[in-house]
């Protein structure tokens, strides 16, 4: 055999074992390149100012600490132009909240601007911060199934409940919705619980049902700072809108389906199909003391749908400081995980929990979760936030970026005037009064955002410095979406007290891609909760709509897969929360509508 | 036979009678540790204190057996009510110090500074009756725990250059003792005093060659050493409380 023929047999030989190694198709990270987003708030329209509630009276200090939140972003596309809206929240008294038009698409031409138009005024939403309530969170909703997104604005206080006229305009019906119950809400999720085709509402509530503003008792606050249980809990919320009418209705089923015993100091819930039994599960992220992980029990015999508190074999009790629910299936084996950030600072070593579904089946049937934060390179975000999951370079596997900062402000340190009442004998934590002023003190503020990049091995790489997003304003949410429809996804951050950042993805080359907007027929027309299954070669993907996961913040509710090097894709199967299976053909690298019952059954 | 001599006798015998009642329920105790029966060792170990408050081994052994049960709350009750009875019980004040610590680990992140706090006050209780190297260190070591915002450092470091003096005079020095030399050089690193750090890490390693806390904080430098360090000092992970070292010698 010649030199160059026996070159030529090792060089296939190396060829055909790199082969068989790794099959063809399967997406690998296609770009070395790294994650980069360019800041545009400004240059886009879309730069808000977010104002924290001002307290009046001798606890004004106090209560203002202990609510500094509000900033909150809600993604959905509004007028049904192609492109996703935003609307961001304002919490002082007097302060109006913002929808922002998104002008990419315009009068039904594509401007190729990432551009943003207040529209507020015509639109009738920014109401709220009224003498007696304070806005927390929002979201969109197609409440009456009738295609174009509602917009339900939480409080403390009472909810606003506006429905979308489609001219632009809103109506605010919440007068005869039937939300009419006072909660101090910081988080709602739309999701449907019975799977009867019409969006339920679950309200995560701070404090208990008291008005902070105008104090009856000074004993609002928490009785245990690890393991309290004098919080607002949740309100679960039954829509009952009857189908074809536009008089949307709801009624509470907290107690009926067994929510009611949950007193926690909820910051965030989140939802998901946890077991892929088919039906919505809940996870329940509690500060001072422990989240909650609940199953959905599907329809009994006399037609209920419940849930069952699963904490203590599925997840086990905890003492963290939980901030935010946002649920991804990050290594792609086809259960969706749950990410919480918590409290990791220098006097306080909580570590977040990234609860990796195991899958496996306990002895009373569900499926159990171990905390991989640590192992995957996800536990510190310090003060944490939000976080969300979202392929932002496109290379099949779920980044995570996450927000941090309590309160940036003096160089004075709140930590060790506020231990001198921690370590105080005997002293009542839920008194206001026993509480010291924070004045112009900072309270771990000025920290540097974190972007974790999934590198596909069930670990995780922190690079927010090189991706450009490690600012260190004091976040709250993040609305994911590709709000210039090339594929990459951006977002919208929201900060307490301070401006608001548009981060526009520009990584480049990244991997291809696909987004489907979902509609429901039989189903909720927002398709919440529906399953997506993708399969290219011998990669899978697996997404599900969520109605607001996310610490004060919904995005898209656009399906987005990062595909990596996969050039085609051999299906794309829907579980629509009807029951009903379908698959479609779909091209890569566009955006598609999928609706039910115009796919191929299966 | 005089009153004195009467008084004398009596209490060398109730002395007596309590050392064999404290002896047979730590006998008890032990026999429920070996059967594995944590919970029910706890009763005889408390018979046994409460004969014997100043035991080191008692004690030590009593706490084991309530981290292996996790009746933390029942062991802080019991050390409260022994300081009460024994208000000048310097081992009994410490122990109560550690029944906190001990708890440490199973609390969340706000009550683990609450406990903190509590052992130090116990643990300074005990310095006030008898300034021991066990005691000094053990408080001394307690402050590198605190969070650098708390300014509790330097007061380690004073309790445990103190603690290292007891230790270079002792005649008979133990190998725990190397245990105050590491937690000495940790407090100068902690307060940036890097060069002190190293040089008491080293006097350590002279007079206890071969110890490895002292080996693997000599063997890294810059950012992996305060990493080092910091994971050390990681109050989420159990702080190691047995005294057996202390009774065993060298």
């Amino acid at each position: 055999m010649t030199a160059p023929r026996r070159a030529i047999l090792v060089v296939l030989g190396l060829l055909a074992e790199a082969a068989a190694a790794k099959p063809a198709t399967e997406a690998a990270p296609v770009s070395p390149a790294p994650i980069r987003f360019e800041e545009i708030g400004e240059k886009a329209g879309a730069r808000l100012i977010h104002h924290t509630h001002k307290f009046s009276g001798k606890n004004a200090d106090v209560l203002g600490m202990f609510t500094s939140g509000g900033a909150a972003v809600a993604v959905g596309d509004f007028d049904g132009d192609g492109d996703e809206d935003l609307f961001v929240t304002d919490s002082d008294t007097g302060r109006t909240s913002h929808l922002l038009r998104n002008d990419f698409i315009l009068d039904g031409k594509r401007t190729g601007k990432l551009t943003f138009t207040d529209v507020t005024a015509e639109a009738g939403v920014g109401g709220g911060n009224d003498p007696g309530s304070i806005v927390s969170d929002a979201i969109w909703f197609d409440a009456d199934n009738d295609g174009r997104p509602d917009l339900l604005v939480a409080r403390f206080g009472t909810p606003l409940l506006y429905h979308n006229e489609g001219n632009g305009k809103f109506r605010d019906v919440t007068a005869t919705s039937g939300l009419n119950k006072f909660g101090n809400t910081i988080a709602v999720i739309a999701f449907d619980y019975d799977n009867d085709g019409r969006l339920d509402l679950l309200f995560g509530n701070y404090f208990p049902p008291v008005n902070l503003i105008q104090l009856p008792t000074p004993h609002v606050l928490p009785n245990n700072l690890d393991a309290a249980d004098n919080g607002g809990g949740v309100t679960l919320w039954r829509n009952v809108t009857p189908p074809g009418s536009a008089e949307i209705r709801f009624v509470e089923v907290t107690a009926e389906a067994g929510l009611s015993h949950d007193t926690q100091w909820t910051l965030d819930v989140g939802h998901a199909d946890l077991n892929n039994d088919g039906w919505q599960d809940l996870y329940l992220a509690g500060d001072y003391g422990t989240d909650h992980l609940f199953f959905n029990n599907g329809r009994d015999a006399n037609g209920k749908v419940t849930f069952r508190d699963a904490t203590k074999d599925a997840i086990g009790f905890d003492t963290k400081k939980g901030m935010n629910v946002d649920i991804a299936d990050y290594d792609r084996d086809g259960w969706l995980d749950v990410y919480v950030t918590n409290i990791t600072d220098e006097y306080m070593k909580e570590c977040n929990m990234l609860w990796h579904n195991n899958g496996d089946r306990n002895a009373r049937g569900d499926v159990t979760f171990t905390d991989l934060s640590r192992e995957s390179g996800t536990c510190n975000t310090l003060w944490g936030w939000a976080a969300k999951f979202g392929d932002f370079d496109d290379d099949g596997w779920e980044d995570l970026f996450a927000v941090d900062g309590l309160r940036s402000a003096g160089k004075g340190n709140f930590i060790p005037v506020l231990l001198e009442m921690i370590i105080t004998p005997g002293i009542d934590f839920t008194d206001v009064n026993n509480w010291p002023a924070i004045r112009d003190m900072s309270w771990s503020g000025y920290q540097k955002k974190k972007l974790f990049r999934n590198l596909g091995d069930q670990t995780f790489k922190e690079v927010g410095a090189a991706a450009g997003v490690d600012n260190d304003l004091d976040g709250r949410g993040i609305g994911v979406a590709d709000f210039d429809n090339d594929g990459l996804l951006d977002f919208y951050q929201t900060n307490a007290g301070q401006r608001s950042l548009l981060y526009r993805g520009t990584t480049s080359p990244h991997g291809h891609w696909i987004e489907l907007k979902l509609q429901g027929t039989q189903s909720n027309r927002d398709a919440i909760g529906a399953r997506v299954k993708v399969r290219a070669g011998a990669a899978s993907w697996i997404r599900e709509v969520n109605g607001g996961n996310g610490y004060s913040s919904q995005s898209s509710k656009r399906v987005h897969v990062g595909l990596g090097a996969a050039a085609k894709i051999d299906s794309v199967e829907v579980r629509w929360p009807s029951g009903r299976v379908e698959s479609f053909t779909v091209p890569i690298d566009t955006i598609s509508t999928l609706v039910e019952g115009k796919g191929a059954a299966k | 036979m005089t009153l004195r001599r009467v008084f004398v006798l009596s209490f060398v015998a109730f002395l007596a009678v309590a050392g064999a009642v404290a002896a047979s329920a730590f006998d008890e105790a032990m026999k429920a540790v070996a059967a594995g029966n944590h919970a029910a060792a706890l009763p005889h170990f408390e018979a046994a204190l409460a004969a014997d408050p100043d035991s080191l081994l008692y004690a030590t052994e009593y706490r084991h057996a309530v981290i292996k049960a996790s009746q933390y709350d029942r062991c802080i009750a019991f050390f409260e009510k022994l300081v009460a009875d024994h208000p000048r019980s310097a081992h009994a004040w410490l122990n109560y110090g550690y029944a906190y610590v001990d708890k440490i680990p199973a609390a969340g992140s706000i009550t683990q500074v609450i406990l903190a706090n509590n052992s130090l006050k116990q643990f300074s209780q005990s310095i006030t009756l008898e300034r021991s190297w066990l005691a000094l260190y053990t408080r001394g070591n307690s402050y590198l725990y605190w969070p650098k915002v708390f300014g509790r450092a330097p007061l380690g470091v004073t309790d445990l250059e103190e603690a290292v003096g007891i230790a270079r005079k002792d005649a008979k020095p133990k190998r725990v003792y190397a245990r105050s030399f590491v937690a000495l050089g940790d407090g100068y690193w902690k307060t940036e005093q890097a060069e002190k750090a190293r040089a008491i890490w080293q006097e350590g390693l002279q007079r206890f060659p071969g110890d490895a806390q002292l080996q693997a904080r000599l063997a890294r430098q810059g950012d992996e050493l305060t990493s080092y360090i910091d994971d050390q000092l990681d109050p989420n992970k159990r702080v190691d409380t047995d005294l057996k070292p202390l009774l065993e010698g060298d």
